[in-house]
């Protein structure tokens, strides 16, 4: 089954034939957790990169921001078994879309968030795909945790 | 195998980010020293058994370079590995440092994967 992930949404799943993915990760950035022991997945798709830009709105839609995103995934994964020092860290996006000079540092600034998110967790990034000036897919297998990214016409897998 | 890492540099800060780096790797908190320059980390060379010296350039006192030059002339600190970190782009061609005994170099600004993959490339293992 496919779960998508919406603009500041999470979603995690155990189920060995679900693929979860997220799409036109731009200035936004979408991160990969994955337990290989566990076979827990999850992906977070946040806009912003603080709380503090407005605490409130991140009580509603926490997954909008990089640090309550990520703070909503983790419990989300650790809920299903999943342990932190197993976790495979793969993130994306970030992108400086062009046609908006606001996005542009947005993009900046989300890769930054996450970078510093993640040390402080004591994680380290498996696999990045940052930046750039296009939007991107991508895909996790839950059965596998390998990720694909799709991007401009092109395909990686992450 | 790597135990004992002498960290090197006068930045607090620095040091306080590859300490959390080397835990991250799994290397144990109580086994990672720290001195502000190279005069300060002979000294403890002397005083412990250290496996490994990550090592600023360029520091007040005693860089790192200078350090690695006395480690050489020592028979009992020869042997230690010297991996210099350094933000300074003309420091570096690794040909030269080689010659004057580095084993590795990690530019500065360094993220904490580009950081543990030099690491690991010069002790051929991390513990965790």
């Amino acid at each position: 089954m496919t779960i998508t992930v919406n603009v500041s949404d999470v979603r995690t799943s155990k189920q060995l034939d679900d693929i979860i993915v997220t799409h036109s990760l731009g200035s936004c950035v979408g991160v990969c957790l994955y337990d290989p022991v566990a076979n827990v997945a999850g992906m977070l798709h946040y806009q912003l990169p603080s709380a503090s830009i407005d605490a409130s709105k991140a009580a509603e839609r926490p997954a909008m921001y990089a640090d309550t995103g990520m703070e909503l995934l983790m419990k989300e994964m650790f809920a299903q078994g999943a342990q932190k020092q197993r976790l495979k860290v793969i993130v994306a996006g970030g992108a400086s879309m062009m046609d908006d000079l606001a996005s542009s540092s947005i993009g900046r600034r989300n890769q930054a968030a996450i970078r510093k998110i993640i040390f402080q967790q004591g994680l380290f990034i498996h696999t990045q795909d940052l930046g750039g000036t296009m939007p991107r897919t991508v895909y996790l297998n839950v059965s596998t945790g390998e990720v694909t990214i799709k991007s401009g016409g092109t395909v990686k897998a992450a | 195998m790597i135990q004992n890492i002498l960290v090197v540099d006068d930045s607090e800060t620095t040091r306080a980010f590859v300490r959390r780096v080397l835990g991250m790797c799994g290397f144990e908190n109580d086994h990672i020293f720290e001195a502000g320059d190279g005069s300060a980390a002979l000294g403890i060379l002397s005083a412990q058994p250290i496996d490994l010296v990550l090592a600023d350039l360029h520091m007040p006192g005693m860089g790192g370079l200078e350090m690695t030059r006395h480690m050489l002339i020592q028979p009992r600190l020869r042997e230690i590995p010297v991996v210099i970190i350094s933000a300074d782009p003309n420091a570096v061609r690794m040909e030269d440092l080689r010659k004057q005994g580095v084993k590795g170099y990690i530019s500065k600004p360094f993220t904490p994967e580009a950081f543990r993959s030099t690491i690991t490339e010069i002790t051929g293992a991390i513990h965790a």
